[in-house]
C-alpha cells in the first residue's frame, strides 16, 4: 500500500539560508507518526510545505502514491491534508462556527452557519470535546482553541492530520487527553503527523518516528522499540547534560511582594493577589498554566505596568511599588522577558546598541553630550564573547538576525553584566533547543550562586521543578500554593489544574 | 505570492501541460522577507528609484509642453550658472531646511507630525504679534520675534502630542486637522484685527527694517546660517548625544525601550516640541526674510515638502539639509516654469509626490526578495 | 425659530452624505486591513472627475457621478499596488497618494479648463405626496437622489459585511490574514478588491461634493473632509451604521454654519469655519476617554501580509 503522504527531496530556503535540504518524509494511513527534532531542524517548514503554504524549491509530494502539485493551501485542503499550526489560524473575534465556515466554504452564509453548527456538535461529541459552536474564539482557553482547530481541519475532510507542537501550550493532563484523542483518530484510518520535540510523547503515543536534524531527515525508527537516549543523540547530535542545582543556604530577603493586584490594558484584573518573597541566593519558581496573570505580574515587577494595589519591597530601597523601569533597574532589578523580540531586544538595532542600552544612562559610555561608540563596541564585543553569543558576524548586525537561543544569550549578557540583585526571568528557555536551554539554566544557577534573588516564572513545569528552591503555583491571579524543593510533580500539577 | 491570482493561473495551465507533456513545470514567484541587504545594493535601489521618479516627472513636463532642452536649461544650467537663480535657491532653501529637519527629527520616533503648516502659521503669527504690539526695544525685536514664533509653534504641536501620549488619540488626524484650525485663525486675523491699515489688503502691515532678518553679504539672507545652525544642533542631538541613542529605541521597539528604562515620554515630547519649533522657524523666516509681513498663503506646499525631505533623507538631519536644497531647486525652477510656460505650480507638488511614491515603492525590493521557484 | 430649525435639518442630509459615503468606503477598505489615509485624495479625484464629466458630457449628473467613482477607483489602483502588492508602509503610501492627488487634480483641472466653472449639477427632487407633509416632507422627502440612495447602500454594505460569505472572508483578511491565507482566501486579491470598491465610494462622495453640493470645481475644495471621514470611522469603530450616525452628526454641525450666516446672526465667520475640525478632534478625544476606545479595530489594520515570513 502506498503511503498516505510522501515528501521526497524537499528543499526550501529563506532569504538564501536553507531551512530544508533534501528532506524526505513518509506517513501511512492509520498511524501516529512523530516528527522529532530540535528548533530550527526544519520540522515546521517541512509540514508547511505539505500544507501548501510554502512553495519548495525542489522536491516532490505524493498523496496516496499519486504525485501532486500544491499551489496553495486550497490545493492541500482539496487533497485532504489538514494542519493545526503552532500559532492557531483562528480569527479571534469570530465565533467557532464562523471560523469553521471560513475553512469550509458554503454558498450561503446563514445556511452554511447552521450546517456548521450542527456538524461541529456532532464532531465534538465523537471526539469527546465540549465545544460550543457559538462562542467567540476570544473567550476560549488555549486548549479549547486547539480543539476548535482540530475540528475545523477534520470537518474540512482531512485524512492527513498534521499537528505542529500541539502539546507545547497544554498542561500535562490536557496533553494526555489530546494525545489519546489523536490515537483514536489514527485508529479510524487517519494519518496523524505529530510534530514535537518532546521525547516522552514520541515513545508513549507514536507508532513511528522520523528524526530531523539540520534540515533533513536523519532516521526513521519504530517508536516503541527506541529509547529516549537514542532519540536525543539523533536529534541533537551529541549528549547534553542539564546543569544541576547545588544546595546552599539562602541569604537575606531581597524582594517581598504583598497582596499585589495588576490589571491588563483592557482593565481586566489578572493578578488578584500575589504574595511571596525571595531571598538572596535563592530561585523562587512560579509555576502555572500560561495566561493566569504571569505576564502582568512580570510587568508589574519590572516597572512596565503600575499595580492597582499591594506593595513591592526591595531590600535596601524600601517600598518600590509602582516605581518606573528606569528606577528599578538602577536598584538592581534585571529582567529576562518571555517575548524576546517584543520586550527584550530592538530587532532592527545592532548587537552593540542592544547590549549597551542597559547602562547607557550611567555615563558608562560617555556623557549625555556624546555617546562613545568605541567604548560601547569594546564592551559589547567583550560581553558577546563572555556570554558565548553565537552567530554575531558583525557587531553592527541587526539583533533580529540572531536565533532564539543567541538572542536570549544577548539579553542575559546585558542584564547580568551589571551584577543584578534581583532577576525576573519569564519563560527563559521557551522555544530554545536543548543546548541553548542548558546554557540559560547554567547562567541562572551561576547568578544564584553569586547571591542574586531570582524569580523564575515559567509554563514549563520541568524547568521550574529542576531549578527552584521554592515553588509557588499561580492560578487565576493568585499564588495558590507553595512547595519547597524537591516538590512532588503530581501535587504541583494538581494545584495548577484544579484551581484553574 | 506577488500576484496569487496570476501565479495560480500559471500553475493551472502548467499542471495541464504537465499532464500532457509530462515533465516541464513553469513554477511560481515566491516572496520572501529579506533578513539583511548590503548597503551598496540598498543605495543603488533607492538611487535608481529616485532617478526613475525624476524621469517620470520630466516626461510629464515634456508632455505638458516644455521642450527637453528648456527643461535641462531650467533645472540644471540655470541652477549652476545663473547667480541670481543660485541665490534664489539658497534663499528658498532656508525654510525648506527648517521643515525638513523638523520632520526628520519627529519621524525618527514614529510620531507623524503632519501639522507642519499649522505650526508654520503659528510661527508667523507669533512673530507678527511681537511686531504689532511693539514688544521690546528695536534692538531686541528680532530675537523676541523668534522666541515668540518658537513658543507658539511648540504650543500648537504640544496638544496633539499630549493627546496621543495621554489618551492614545491618533496624531496623524489631530495634527492635520489643526492645520485647518490654524489657517482659519490666520484668516480671521488677516481679514480682521491685523488687516493692513494702509491698503486694506488681507495681510499684516509691513515689518520695519529692524524686524527683518539682515543680509550677511553676497545677497544672502541670514536665514540660511540660522537654518544651518539648527541643522547642526538637531544632528548632534539625534545622531551623537545620549538622547539620540534613546530615539533609536523609541523608534524600533517602544515596548522594549520602556522595559529597559528608556525615558520614552521625555524623548517623545522633546522630539515633538523640537519639530514644532523648527516648523515655526520656517514660518518665521518666510515672514521676516522673504515677505516682510504676514500673508495668507506663505506656508503653502511646505508641509508636504517637509515630509518628503525627511522621507528621502531617511530622517537624518544632515541628509535632510542636502535634500532640502534639491527641493529648493525644484521650487525655484517650478516658479519659472509657471511664469514662462504657464505650468501650474501644482506640478511641483505632483513631481514631489511621484518621487516619494517611486522611492517608497522601491523599498519593496530592499525588504523583500523575489524568488522564482520551479 | 421653527423656520430656522427646518431649514437647518433639511440641509443636513446633503452635508452628511459625503461624510457617510466616504466613511463607508473607508470601512470597506479598513475592514480588510488596509489603512486608507488616501481618502482626501480620492475625494479630490472624484470631485474633479465629476465636474469634468458633467462639463464634457453636457450635464448628465448621474453619469458624472459614475465617472467620479471610476476615476477614484482608477487612482486607487496605484494605492493598492503600493500597499497590497509592494507592501509599502501604509502611512507613507496614504500620505503620498493624498499629495499626488492634490497635485494631479489641480494640474489636470487647470490644463483641462475645468477649474472655477459652474455646472448645472444634480438637483433635489420632491417625492410627492410625502413631500407635502409639513416639516418632515421638507426634511426627509425633498432631497437629491444620492441622499435617497445612501441608506440602501449602507444597508447593502453592512449586510454583505456581516451576513455573507464574502463578508466573512473580507473580515477574516482584516482580522487575521494568516488564518485567512491558510484556509485558502487570497489575501492580496481581497485587499485589492476592497480598496478598489471602497475608493469608488469615496470617489462618489467627492463627486457629490462638486456635482451636487457646490456645483463647481476648485482646487483643494474638499477642505479636509477626507481626514474627518477617517476620524469618523475610528469614532464608529468600523461599524457602518455608527458611521452613518456620525456622518449625520457632522452634517448637522456643518449645515449650521451657513444657516447661522443666513439667519443674520453675528458670529465670527472664521471661527465658525473651524467648528468641523474642532468637533472632529473633540470626538477623537471622547473616543480616547470612554470605553469606546476598547472596542477593537481590525487586528491586522495597517499591516502588510507576507506568507513566508519567518519570525
Amino acid at each position: 500500500m502506498a503511503a498516505a503522504l510522501k515528501l521526497a527531496g524537499v528543499r526550501k530556503s529563506f532569504d538564501g539560508f536553507p531551512a530544508l535540504d533534501h528532506a524526505d518524509f513518509e506517513a501511512e494511513a492509520g498511524e501516529v507518526h512523530a516528527l522529532l527534532g530540535e528548533n530550527g531542524a526544519g520540522k515546521s517548514s517541512l509540514m508547511n510545505v505539505a500544507a501548501g503554504l510554502y512553495a519548495p524549491e525542489a522536491g516532490r509530494i505524493f498523496v496516496d502514491g499519486e504525485e501532486v502539485v500544491l499551489t496553495g493551501p486550497r490545493d492541500a485542503i482539496a487533497r485532504r491534508i489538514g494542519m493545526v499550526h503552532q500559532e492557531f489560524k483562528l480569527v479571534r473575534p469570530f465565533t467557532v462556527a464562523e471560523n469553521v465556515l471560513l475553512a469550509n466554504w458554503r454558498g450561503r452564509f446563514a445556511h452554511g452557519l447552521r450546517e456548521m453548527e450542527r456538524q461541529i456538535r456532532t464532531q465534538a461529541e465523537q471526539l469527546g470535546f465540549a465545544v460550543d459552536p457559538r462562542s467567540r474564539i476570544d473567550e476560549l482557553s488555549i486548549a479549547e482553541r486547539q480543539r476548535v482547530e482540530i475540528i475545523k481541519v477534520l470537518l474540512a475532510g482531512a485524512r492527513i492530520l498534521i499537528l505542529d507542537e500541539p502539546t507545547a501550550v497544554l498542561t500535562d493532563e490536557e496533553a494526555v487527553r489530546l494525545l489519546t484523542t489523536v490515537r483514536t483518530l489514527a485508529a479510524r484510518g487517519t494519518a496523524v503527523i505529530l510534530v514535537t520535540h518532546k521525547l516522552g510523547e514520541v515513545t508513549a503515543f507514536a507508532d513511528r518516528v522520523t528524526v530531523m536534524r539540520g534540515g533533513r531527515a536523519v532516521a526513521v525508527l519504530d517508536a516503541r522499540s527506541t529509547t529516549a537516549d537514542e532519540l536525543t543523540k539523533l536529534a541533537v547530535g551529541t549528549r547534553v547534560t542539564p546543569p544541576r542545582r547545588a544546595s546552599s543556604p539562602p541569604g537575606a530577603r531581597r524582594i517581598a511582594v504583598e497582596g499585589l493586584q495588576v490589571a491588563r490594558a483592557d482593565g481586566h484584573m489578572t493578578v488578584v493577589d500575589a504574595t511571596f518573597h525571595v531571598r538572596a541566593g535563592e530561585i523562587y519558581g512560579i509555576a502555572g498554566v500560561g495566561g493566569n496573570g504571569q505576564t502582568e505580574l512580570v510587568e508589574a515587577l519590572t516597572g512596565v505596568r503600575a499595580p492597582l494595589a499591594g506593595s513591592v519591597e526591595l531590600d535596601g530601597a524600601g517600598d518600590t511599588t509602582g516605581a518606573s523601569a528606569e528606577r528599578l533597574r538602577d536598584l538592581g532589578i534585571a529582567s529576562i522577558p518571555a517575548d524576546r523580540f517584543g520586550y527584550g531586544l530592538a530587532g532592527g538595532l545592532s548587537v552593540i546598541d542592544n547590549f549597551c542600552v542597559g547602562q547607557v544612562h550611567t555615563a558608562f559610555y560617555g556623557s549625555w553630550l556624546w555617546t562613545d561608540g568605541a567604548s560601547m563596541r569594546k564592551a559589547a564585543t567583550r560581553a558577546v564573547a563572555e556570554f558565548d553569543v553565537q552567530g554575531v558576524h558583525n557587531m553592527r548586525q541587526k539583533s533580529a538576525l540572531l536565533s532564539g537561543g543567541n538572542a536570549q544569550k544577548l539579553i542575559i549578557a546585558r542584564e547580568f553584566s551589571r551584577d543584578p540583585k534581583v532577576i525576573i526571568a519569564h519563560s527563559p528557555s521557551r522555544g530554545l533547543d536543548v543546548r541553548a536551554c542548558a546554557a540559560v539554566h547554567e547562567r541562572l544557577l551561576n547568578a544564584r550562586a553569586a547571591g542574586a534573588a531570582i524569580v523564575l516564572i515559567s509554563d514549563d513545569l520541568d524547568e521550574v521543578l529542576s531549578l527552584s528552591d521554592r515553588i509557588g503555583v499561580m492560578t487565576r491571579g493568585r499564588i495558590a500554593a507553595e512547595f519547597i524543593a524537591p516538590a512532588d510533580r503530581q501535587a504541583v500539577g494538581r494545584v495548577m489544574v484544579h484551581h484553574a | 505570492m506577488l500576484d496569487q491570482a496570476a501565479s495560480r493561473r500559471l500553475l493551472t495551465t502548467d499542471a495541464a501541460s504537465q499532464r500532457s507533456a509530462g515533465s516541464l513545470r513553469v513554477g511560481r514567484i515566491n516572496l520572501e522577507v529579506r533578513q539583511s541587504i548590503p548597503l551598496w545594493l540598498q543605495a543603488l535601489i533607492l538611487g535608481g528609484a529616485a532617478l526613475l521618479g525624476i524621469a517620470v516627472s520630466a516626461a510629464l513636463l515634456v508632455a505638458a509642453g516644455v521642450s527637453p532642452k528648456d527643461l535641462f536649461d531650467e533645472f540644471v544650467v540655470e541652477t549652476f550658472t545663473d547667480s541670481g537663480n543660485f541665490h534664489s535657491i539658497l534663499f528658498q532653501a532656508a525654510p525648506l531646511i527648517f521643515v525638513g529637519v523638523g520632520a526628520a527629527v519627529v519621524f525618527r520616533i514614529r510620531f507623524w507630525n503632519l501639522g507642519i503648516e499649522g505650526q508654520m502659521i503659528w510661527g508667523g503669527i507669533g512673530a507678527t504679534f511681537v511686531v504689532l504690539h511693539t514688544i521690546g526695544p528695536p534692538a531686541l525685536r528680532l530675537p523676541l520675534m523668534m522666541l515668540f514664533a518658537v513658543l507658539a509653534g511648540m504650543a500648537w504641536v504640544a496638544l496633539p502630542a499630549w493627546l496621543r501620549m495621554r489618551l492614545g488619540v491618533n496624531e496623524i488626524i489631530t495634527t492635520l486637522l489643526l492645520n485647518y484650525v490654524a489657517l482659519n485663525f490666520l484668516l480671521h486675523l488677516l481679514y480682521g484685527p491685523w488687516i493692513d491699515p494702509k491698503d486694506a489688503f488681507p495681510h499684516s502691515q509691513q515689518f520695519h527694517s529692524f524686524e527683518r532678518l539682515p543680509e550677511i553679504g553676497w545677497g544672502l539672507s541670514s536665514a540660511l546660517p540660522i537654518a544651518l545652525l539648527c541643522t547642526a544642533l538637531a544632528a548632534w542631538l539625534v545622531l551623537f548625544s545620549r538622547f539620540g541613542f534613546y530615539t533609536k529605541f523609541v523608534q524600533d521597539n517602544d515596548r522594549m525601550a520602556l522595559a529597559v528604562g528608556v525615558p520614552i515620554k521625555a524623548v517623545t515630547f522633546v522630539c515633538v516640541l523640537l519639530s514644532g519649533a523648527l516648523s515655526a522657524l520656517a514660518g518665521f523666516v518666510i515672514a521676516t526674510a522673504q515677505e516682510g509681513r504676514l500673508t495668507q498663503s506663505f506656508f503653502e506646499g511646505y508641509g508636504f515638502s517637509g515630509i518628503l525631505i525627511a522621507f528621502l533623507a531617511r530622517n537624518n538631519p544632515i541628509a535632510a539639509m542636502i535634500v532640502a536644497v534639491l527641493v529648493a531647486v525644484l521650487f525655484v525652477s517650478g516658479r519659472s516654469l509657471q511664469v514662462f510656460y504657464q505650468i501650474p505650480f501644482a506640478m511641483v507638488q505632483l513631481i514631489q509626490a511621484i518621487i516619494v511614491i517611486s522611492v517608497a515603492a522601491s523599498e519593496f525590493l530592499i525588504r523583500h526578495r523575489l524568488h522564482w521557484v520551479h | 425659530m421653527l423656520h430656522f430649525l427646518v431649514n437647518w435639518l433639511a440641509s443636513t442630509p446633503s452635508f452628511a452624505t459625503p461624510y457617510a459615503l466616504a466613511a463607508l468606503g473607508l470601512i470597506i477598505s479598513e475592514r480588510v486591513g488596509v489603512l486608507s489615509l488616501g481618502a482626501e485624495g480620492f475625494l479630490l479625484v472624484g470631485a474633479l472627475a465629476g465636474v469634468a464629466a458633467d462639463l464634457e458630457f453636457g450635464g448628465l449628473p448621474a453619469a458624472a457621478l459614475v465617472v467620479a467613482m471610476l476615476a477614484a477607483a482608477a487612482v486607487s489602483l496605484l494605492f493598492a499596488l503600493l500597499v497590497v502588492v509592494l507592501r509599502v508602509n501604509q502611512v507613507i503610501a496614504g500620505l503620498a497618494i493624498v499629495f499626488f492627488c492634490q497635485g494631479l487634480t489641480s494640474l489636470v483641472g487647470t490644463l483641462g479648463g475645468w477649474t472655477n466653472r459652474a455646472i448645472a449639477g444634480l438637483h433635489a427632487v420632491a417625492i410627492w405626496p410625502l413631500s407635502a407633509i409639513p416639516f418632515a416632507g421638507r426634511i426627509l422627502f425633498t432631497q437629491d437622489l444620492v441622499v435617497f440612495a445612501t441608506v440602501p447602500i449602507f444597508f447593502l454594505v453592512s449586510r454583505i459585511l456581516s451576513r455573507s460569505m464574502l463578508g466573512l472572508r473580507l473580515r477574516s483578511v482584516g482580522e487575521n490574514p494568516d488564518a485567512a491565507d491558510a484556509t485558502g482566501v487570497s489575501v492580496s486579491l481581497y485587499r485589492f478588491g476592497a480598496v478598489l470598491a471602497g475608493s469608488a465610494l469615496i470617489g462618489l462622495a467627492g463627486g457629490y461634493l462638486s456635482v451636487v453640493d457646490v456645483k463647481i470645481w476648485i482646487p483643494d475644495m474638499t477642505g479636509g473632509r477626507g481626514w474627518i471621514a477617517i476620524a469618523l470611522v475610528i469614532f464608529a469603530r468600523w461599524q457602518p451604521w455608527r458611521a452613518l450616525f456620525g456622518a449625520l452628526l457632522f452634517g448637522c454641525i456643518e449645515a449650521l454654519i451657513p444657516r447661522i450666516a443666513a439667519a443674520g446672526i453675528q458670529a465670527p465667520q472664521y471661527f465658525l469655519l473651524m467648528t468641523p475640525y474642532l468637533a472632529t478632534i473633540a470626538v477623537m478625544v471622547w473616543v480616547g476617554l470612554t470605553k469606546l476606545g476598547r472596542l477593537k479595530e481590525p487586528a491586522a489594520l495597517g499591516r502588510p501580509h507576507v506568507r513566508e515570513e519567518r519570525r
